[in-house]
């Protein structure tokens, strides 16, 4: 039940990262032709740029957890028994979740200190402290995957036993 | 404890994690935390974590590698690989090898649309290996020939390693491509010469196929071929000629590729929709490893071990030469066992001021040999990535056949590698006779 709304939570996410990508290549190649053609580049260009991309990353990290993307050297722990893997898996998911948890805690305090201060972005003005929450909630998102990877270790190790 | 054995520390705990099956970036963002916290305070860590995984993430700079892996996964999905390697086998297919030597060819045209070793490996193997086998190829030298090649486009621009190289060093990405383009084409003919060695001593390796006629020749490059080719020229050629940031550069491709792929009718919804979710995955699994290698690197600097390293290893009695010799053996050992971008990363702030500052190398051509050593990686044992992938492509080939015919590639690599080492003037002519005028 919580993997099933897990997977389809990510999967919504890195639809929206995916239309990120989209906009940001369309916003930059619109600015090359503006630019060139007319000598009338779009203000701010950069910034949103960064926005996006960081929106893009930050949505698109809990899929990438879902479908095993992140690099990870398994030719050791794969001589070892069930077991042992499965003991290894839920102290290693056992620490990354506790990591990105308290990652994504200091993100969104992060976040909330520079909306307090009215930092804006140099060239439009824009406050990004929105960005920054929505980075946040991706790593949230990537802490629920690697809760459901916590729970199957357990499960797994304990099944071997 | 002092700051240098609190490093050192760091280190062991990174690499025993990753033995531990933990993602190589995590293992960078959590030792790097937390030796950061030991040396100054976990406030001080959590502040610098987070505005280090904001930085990264919105940096303008590094959101040039989400074009070129969304560039090359609409290559891949609109069948461009296929197209270029049926177009590279009419043109050599009638020569005993002709088959592998066109792979070479078709791997480093399409790594350059890619940008990414493992998706050219996958494509190529996909399309090259039925082929091969069908013309009864031995499949100890059509699978190596197809991850070897695959291999090529980590120096062919636009590399991503080379990008996160020249981000992580505050190198040029523009000079970094430039100085990839004529190691990258030498050390294509250096693997077309291995084969044809094979080939010539053992025909029945590689037997010849059919010659092709001048019509089918031309009659190959249709369907969007030319297009993408000049697509490719206008972006790479943009970027080269300052039209374009590397950013840009990458946009006009991805932007380009797409709009022949639409047009030809070569791309479907659901292959569009793919090359998303497949850009996606990439981009977020290499920036944050860039991320967690940013944290990693915050640590190292405060351990101050770079900086002992670096007087170290000047007050060593050694010429340069030999200093530089030990630490490419130290990325070939590691590189047999770690991603070639996360070694890259994780070994830059350590390596780059011995090689540079104190040795006096030039910092464009060092980007090049590493990246050409961690390419060996790529195709040795035990954690050849290429090796794996094309194992995914082609199941019934055991592994062991495939890391068999690695051999004579890795004598190529070798080869390549000491001519680049004795004469750097190869990497470096072209970037400086066309960023210096």
């Amino acid at each position: 039940m919580l993997k099933e709304f897990v997977t389809g939570l990510s999967k919504v996410l890195d639809t929206i990262a995916g239309l990120c990508m989209v906009i940001t290549m369309a916003l930059i190649v619109i600015n090359v032709i503006l630019r060139g053609i007319f000598n009338r580049p779009i203000l701010g260009t950069y910034e949103y740029v960064g926005f996006l991309t960081a929106v893009m990353i930050g949505f698109a990290l809990a899929y990438c957890a879902v479908q095993k993307g992140h690099i990870a050297v398994g030719f050791i722990m794969d001589r070892f028994s069930t077991r042992i893997q499965a003991i290894v898996n839920t102290a290693m998911y056992g620490i990354a979740l506790t990591f990105w948890t308290l990652t994504a805690w200091h993100l969104g305090n992060y976040a909330y200190r520079l909306s307090v201060k009215g930092v804006v972005s140099p060239t439009m003005q824009a406050p990004f402290y929105y960005f920054i929450y929505l980075v946040a909630i991706g790593l949230l998102v990537l802490c629920l995957v690697l809760l459901v990877e916590l729970i199957e270790s357990i499960k797994r190790a304990a099944v071997a036993r | 404890m002092t700051s240098l054995y609190t490093g050192l520390i760091g280190i062991i705990i990174f690499f025993i994690f990753i033995m531990l099956r933990m993602p190589i970036a995590f293992a960078m963002a959590v030792v790097g935390f937390a030796g950061f916290s030991y040396l100054v305070s976990p406030g001080a860590a959590f502040s610098m974590v987070a505005t280090e995984i904001y930085s990264v993430f919105s940096s303008h700079t590094l959101s040039v590698i989400a074009m070129f892996v969304w560039m090359g996964f609409l290559a891949y999905y609109s069948g461009i690989g296929t197209r270029l390697y049926v177009f590279a086998y009419k043109l050599v297919g009638h020569y005993s090898g002709g088959l592998a030597i066109a792979t070479q060819a078709a791997c480093a045209v399409f790594g350059a649309i890619c940008g990414s070793n493992t998706a050219t490996a996958a494509t190529m193997g996909a399309v090259a290996l039925p082929e091969m086998k069908k013309f009864k190829y031995h499949a100890s030298l059509a699978a190596a020939s197809v991850a070897a090649g695959g291999a090529l486009g980590v120096l062919i621009p636009p590399s991503v390693i080379l990008i996160v190289y020249g981000i992580a060093t505050e190198q040029s990405v523009g000079k970094l491509f430039m100085a990839g383009i004529v190691p990258g084409i030498f050390l294509m003919f250096l693997y077309m010469a291995a084969i044809a060695i094979l080939a010539h001593h053992n025909p029945g390796l590689a037997p010849a196929g059919p010659r092709a006629s001048w019509k089918e020749r031309i009659n190959a490059l249709q369907g969007g071929l030319g297009e993408v080719l000049i697509i490719f020229s206008i972006s790479m050629g943009g970027l080269f000629a300052g039209w374009f940031t590397p950013t840009e550069a990458g946009a006009v491709g991805a932007a380009g590729v797409l709009g022949v792929a639409l047009l030809s009718k070569r791309l479907s919804w659901e292959g569009f929709k793919k090359s998303l979710v497949d850009s996606t995955r990439t981009t977020a699994m290499i920036m944050l490893m860039v991320a967690g290698a940013t944290i990693f690197g915050r640590f190292i600097a405060l351990s101050r071990i770079p900086f002992e390293l670096a007087t170290w290893a000047g007050n060593l009695p050694l010429p340069p030469s030999a200093v530089m010799g030990v630490i490419l053996f130290i990325y070939l050992i590691l590189g047999c066992f770690i991603d070639a971008l996360a070694l890259v990363l994780l070994t830059i702030p350590i390596f780059f001021p011995i090689v540079v500052t104190t040795l006096g190398y030039d910092p464009i051509w060092f980007g090049v040999i590493i990246v050409m050593v961690v390419a060996m990686g790529v195709i040795t044992p035990p954690v050849g990535m290429n090796v794996y992938v094309i194992k995914g492509v082609a199941p019934d080939i055991p592994i062991e056949v495939i890391f068999r015919g690695i051999w004579p590639f890795l004598i190529a690599l070798a080869i390549c590698l000491i001519v680049l080492v004795a004469f750097p003037k190869i990497v470096t002519f072209l970037p400086d006779l066309l960023f210096e005028i």
